[in-house]
């Protein structure tokens, strides 16, 4: 019983694993290298609020 | 039934392979690991299956696949040289026919490590191959796992699918397997593409992870034992915060000394008796029979040289009880004793060239990812830290697997050299990515001639 859990269990991941390399293009060609994430910049500085005259 | 459900397993990778003729080496990479054909009881017995699916694989490679990103190594080199030793020393063993009966799985091993690189092209197959390696072999963990949690399991007792009790469904070559595959368990959960690492993926991973841990408790082998906390130590070296899991780690320990059977205690505490010296007394005789079989037979006594054996050493045995215990030492005389060591096992069986290639194959992979590891440490590159984290989840996983070899006489297993051969992918999909990412070289300009004024000119 132990063994048919155990089989069931790890086949089905097994044929999801197969399945979804199958719709893989990069398995068989490799893409282009991806940039880097962003890095986040300086945060924008608040507007000064201008000084009107009295 | 079992025979049906594996049948149609298998013709559904085949046809998906029609498509992705790749996923023909990975199915060779499974059956070599699972052996379906030694589990089911039917008809899938008379069928070829390593046959079918390294042809699958081979012809599919060779007229199917592209050869970009293909290329022979130095270690492959090494693996054919000692391909070829291995063929010479079974025709001229000193056991000719349980040579013949070993070596008839060992050139398959032999043969994975120098075809699997040459497919692995490209990153993603990498990655394909660490997942299909991790699940087949998981499945028989998964199994060992539960069983231990039911019933504690047993020395030699431990059923896994096949009870013939050989290759990676041998106790101790299943335990060191167990812990090798927690590495790449963990660095699939936290970098895999196939399987994005979501809530579904991570809860599979531990429960995994898990069973790999309770497998050596369920066969109870202390070679287990060692891989266990070697894996541990190691796993510390890119930690931040080691004395904090150092300190985790001991506290479950001791927590979790009650939960484990009464049995595995007690042949653990065994490594410290007297016990332990019969043991340890027949390997060191063994090995030192062996090391005196070289100076006679440099190049070794091929596959199984071993059988020509015969020790004598002492042991010791407690008698009576109480008050009147005593210790009567023994003189034992022993034949044909394997050797319990993978590097005593290709020095007997393949001499001191044997083992001096067997040695480089290990040693220029261990160096070569940490070089991997070296290079990349300083990238922020998602791309970067995932292949640095993998060179670091293979080397981990390659070392205890060469303390797990100490004891156990594992020096051919096909998991080995699909390791290398993983190792070997790795390293050249980062050589390619390197090269396609350099900059071009700018072009010297050669410094042309500029005509001068004609000297005495008006």
């Amino acid at each position: 019983m132990v063994d048919y859990l155990s089989l069931g269990l790890s086949h089905a991941v097994l044929l999801l694993a197969f399945w979804r390399l199958m719709l893989r293009d990069d398995l068989d060609r490799e893409p282009p290298r991806k940039p880097p994430p962003a890095e986040p910049g300086p945060e924008p500085e608040a507007p000064k609020e201008r000084l009107g005259r009295a | 039934m079992l025979d049906l459900a594996f049948a149609a397993f298998l013709g559904a990778v085949l046809l998906l392979g029609l498509k992705r003729p790749f996923l023909w080496v990975l199915g060779y990479i499974y059956v070599d690991i699972v052996s379906p054909q030694a589990i089911a009881w039917g008809f899938l017995g008379s069928i070829p299956l390593s046959l079918v699916f390294f042809a699958a694989a081979f012809g599919g490679w060779l007229v199917l696949d592209s050869k970009e990103g293909s290329r022979f190594t130095f270690r492959q080199v090494l693996m054919v040289a000692f391909f070829g030793l291995c063929a010479w020393t079974t025709m001229n063993a000193a056991f000719p026919e349980a040579a013949a009966a070993k070596w008839s799985w060992v050139w398959k091993s032999l043969l994975v490590g120098i075809f699997l690189p040459l497919t692995l092209r490209t990153r993603a197959r990498v990655e394909a191959a660490v997942l299909i390696i991790v699940l087949a072999a998981g499945s028989i963990m998964i199994s060992a796992g539960i069983k231990t949690v039911l019933s504690g399991g047993g020395y030699g007792t431990l059923n896994s699918y096949v009870r013939t009790n050989t290759g990676i469904y041998e106790g101790s070559t299943m335990s060191t397997v167990a812990i090798t595959l927690i590495p790449l368990i963990v660095w699939l959960a936290r970098h895999g593409t196939i399987f994005p690492p979501d809530w579904r993926t991570k809860l599979f991973a531990a429960g995994l992870a898990f069973a790999c841990l309770l497998t050596p408790i369920g066969t109870q082998t202390r070679t287990g034992l060692l891989c266990i906390a070697v894996l541990f130590v190691l796993a510390l070296r890119d930690m931040k915060r080691r004395v904090l899991l150092l300190g985790v780690m001991g506290v479950v320990g001791m927590m979790a000394l009650p939960f484990l059977p009464d049995s595995y205690l007690e042949r653990m505490g065994t490594i410290k008796t007297h016990q332990a010296d019969t043991s340890a007394s027949t390997r060191v005789a063994v090995w030192m029979h062996t090391l005196e079989d070289v100076k006679e037979r440099p190049m070794g006594g091929g596959f199984d040289a071993f059988l020509g054996n015969e020790l004598r050493y002492k042991t010791r045995e407690v008698v009576g009880s109480g008050n009147n215990v005593k210790i009567e030492a023994n003189d034992v005389i022993d034949k044909g004793r394997a050797y319990h060591s993978a590097y005593f096992e290709v020095l007997g069986e393949q001499g001191w060239l044997g083992l001096a290639i067997w040695l480089a194959l290990q040693a220029i992979g261990l160096i070569q990812l940490e070089l991997v590891r070296w290079r990349l440490r300083k990238s922020t590159h998602p791309e970067d830290r995932s292949d640095a984290s993998l060179a670091n989840a293979l080397q981990i996983a390659h070392v205890v697997y060469l303390f797990g070899s100490l004891f156990v006489g594992i020096a051919y297993q096909p998991f080995i050299f699909m390791l290398i051969g993983l190792e070997i992918g790795l390293a050249l999909a980062i050589k390619r990515r390197t090269a396609s990412a350099a900059p071009p070289r700018p072009l010297v300009r050669k410094p042309t001639l500029q005509p001068v004024g004609v000297a005495g000119g008006a």
